[in-house]
């Protein structure tokens, strides 16, 4: 993999031995990794990537970009500590971070950091490409709050993009998903997200990923059916009674799509009115990969 | 008949640029048989998830829909209109089957696109290209008939001008979800009319802020509605595919 002068970190997961090993691993500022030993069950195969930047957070300006690739058969994890605070803008300047990340065949990348928050006035730029193969498996969380919302700081930031793309033998795209949320004349953000204060995207891709797909998919539809509900005849113009209005919003919603040849992929979308409610989510759904990972997602997280 | 006799028939030279009128009227047109009336862009789900308690709550709706078709398709209608060639839409339209990751507008979109294709080449048979492009595709799996593109290269092979293609595809949009919304009962027709009167100054804007971008670009805006929308399998009465 080529690297820039604007490289912030390298990680390269290999067999050695049998096991799955990081054999290079190189970070500087304004990114950190941490390699912790211990960190799942020693009993399975993975290794675990911390990635952290110095002061808590990504300042204005910041550029970050970073390479991971994890060799044929291994299993690897990155995550965060906490979550990722963005600073505010100065000079309109905007904060970037990029990752690319190339996973082989029967190899196992689960990207499960706690979630983006930019603080009011806030410029960042995310992207995150991901090159596989049919014998490829990727977990990615990528999610956002408001800001610091119990002080009142609802989605006051200027400009929030994030890109994941997810290429198949190289160049054929299979997921491309961008979302841009940026405060604009036509509808600020606050007035979009309504009560919510915190969104989220979950993939899951690749043959060892197959069974949990299919669980989540039945779970979530089983979770918003009951959710949902027609609305009572009397809607709208003919509305007497106050009974619609009183019907609340769900807390927590949740869909489930599945993409790319043969339905190789699946991605969940959710959105809540409290972080609380979608680490729960994710701690529940995806615990099962405890399996692959040595320990369960978010559980030290978010409490 | 005799033409060369009859008045009513001569054949006048009626410039193409006349003519044009009559086609874009006819593509905009909802007796255009293109299912368009299947699909409600999310409302149906919004309104059983409560997040549209009341018809007001429709306008800031429509509104942040057109933003999102804006920065989604926009880009698409535009390549293909300024490109109206088979290797620039086979290529698009894959781009555009990854780039709508929500399987139910996915659908949606393919549906409509189908529809529109089938529709447009037995329409409009002086365009040998759109018979012989159908014809070659369907079936073959290599492409999906995504809306946006068929549409993009549909007013590109008409020679409409890319700034009124675009406008025209977040008219339809427009057009589709007010109707969606009166079979829904939020709103009777007239306010519907009214509502869509209202609009179009924002709509205007969403075109100007959103035309002539790269595909690159294409993004989407409303994670929320894009949620929301992906519920729409799981209402356990619905009026609408999508």
């Amino acid at each position: 993999m080529a690297e820039t002068d604007t490289t912030s970190g390298v990680v390269t997961v290999e067999k050695v031995r049998g096991r799955s090993t990081i054999t290079r691993c190189f970070f500087r500022y304004p990114l950190k990794l941490i390699l912790p030993k211990k960190v799942g069950s020693s009993q399975v195969d993975a290794v675990w990537i911390y990635a952290l930047s110095y002061g808590g957070g990504i300042v204005s300006g910041d550029q970050i970009s970073c390479k991971i690739s994890v060799g044929d058969g291994c299993t690897a994890s990155v995550t965060t500590q906490a979550s990722t605070k963005v600073y505010k803008s100065v000079d309109s300047k905007c904060s970037e971070q990029v990752l690319e990340a190339i996973i082989g065949n029967e190899a196992f990348l689960a990207l499960i950091p706690d979630p983006v928050t930019c603080f009011s006035t806030a410029r960042y730029y995310q992207k995150q490409n991901f090159r596989i193969v049919s014998g490829s498996n990727l977990v990615v969380v990528d999610w956002i709050t408001s800001g610091r919302y119990q002080s009142g700081e609802r989605w006051d930031f200027t400009s929030y993009k994030s890109t994941n793309c997810i290429y198949l033998d190289n160049d054929r795209p299979i997921f491309i998903d961008s979302v841009l949320l940026e405060q604009s004349l036509i509808c600020d953000i606050a007035e979009r997200m309504q009560c919510y204060q915190v969104i989220a995207m979950v993939i899951l891709l690749g043959p060892k990923l197959k069974n949990l797909q299919n669980q989540i998919k039945e779970e979530v539809k089983k979770m918003m059916t009951v959710k949902l509900r027609p609305p009572t005849t009397n809607f709208g113009r003919h509305a007497k009674s106050e009974a619609q209005h009183d019907r609340l919003v769900p807390d927590l919603i949740a869909s489930c799509s599945t993409f790319g040849p043969q339905g190789i992929g699946s991605v969940i979308r959710v959105t809540a009115t409290t972080t609380e409610a979608v680490y729960a989510f994710l701690r529940t759904h995806l615990s099962s990969l405890e399996m692959f990972l040595g320990a369960p997602p978010y559980c030290q997280s978010g409490i | 008949m005799d033409h060369s006799t009859s008045k009513s028939c001569k054949n006048a030279n009626h410039d193409d640029k006349s003519l044009l009128h009559w086609t874009q009227w006819q593509l905009l047109d909802s007796i255009l048989p293109t299912g368009g009336f299947a699909h409600s862009f999310g409302l149906e789900s919004a309104l059983q998830s409560n997040l549209i308690k009341q018809p007001e709550d429709l306008k800031p709706f429509i509104i942040q829909v057109l933003d999102n078709t804006g920065s989604l398709f926009l880009p698409f209608v535009h390549t293909l209109n300024k490109s109206p060639d088979t290797e620039t839409w086979t290529r698009l339209d894959n781009l555009l089957e990854a780039t709508l990751t929500n399987e139910i507008a996915r659908k949606a979109s393919a549906t409509q696109g189908s529809a529109l294709l089938r529709v447009a080449a037995s329409v409009f048979r002086e365009i040998a290209e759109l018979k012989l492009i159908r014809e070659r595709f369907i079936g073959s799996g290599l492409v999906f008939f995504h809306h946006a593109c068929v549409f993009g290269l549909l007013t590109g092979l008409l020679g409409f001008d890319g700034r009124m293609a675009q406008r025209a595809y977040i008219f339809m949009t427009m057009r589709d979800v007010l109707s969606a919304a009166t079979r829904l009962n939020v709103v009777g027709p007239i306010a519907a009319s009214v509502l869509q009167h209202e609009i179009a100054s924002a709509a205007e804007g969403i075109v100007e802020k959103w035309r002539d971008r790269n595909v690159e670009d294409a993004c989407q805006t409303n994670p929320l509605l894009d949620t929301v929308q992906g519920c729409h399998a799981y209402l356990f009465s619905r009026l609408f595919c999508s």
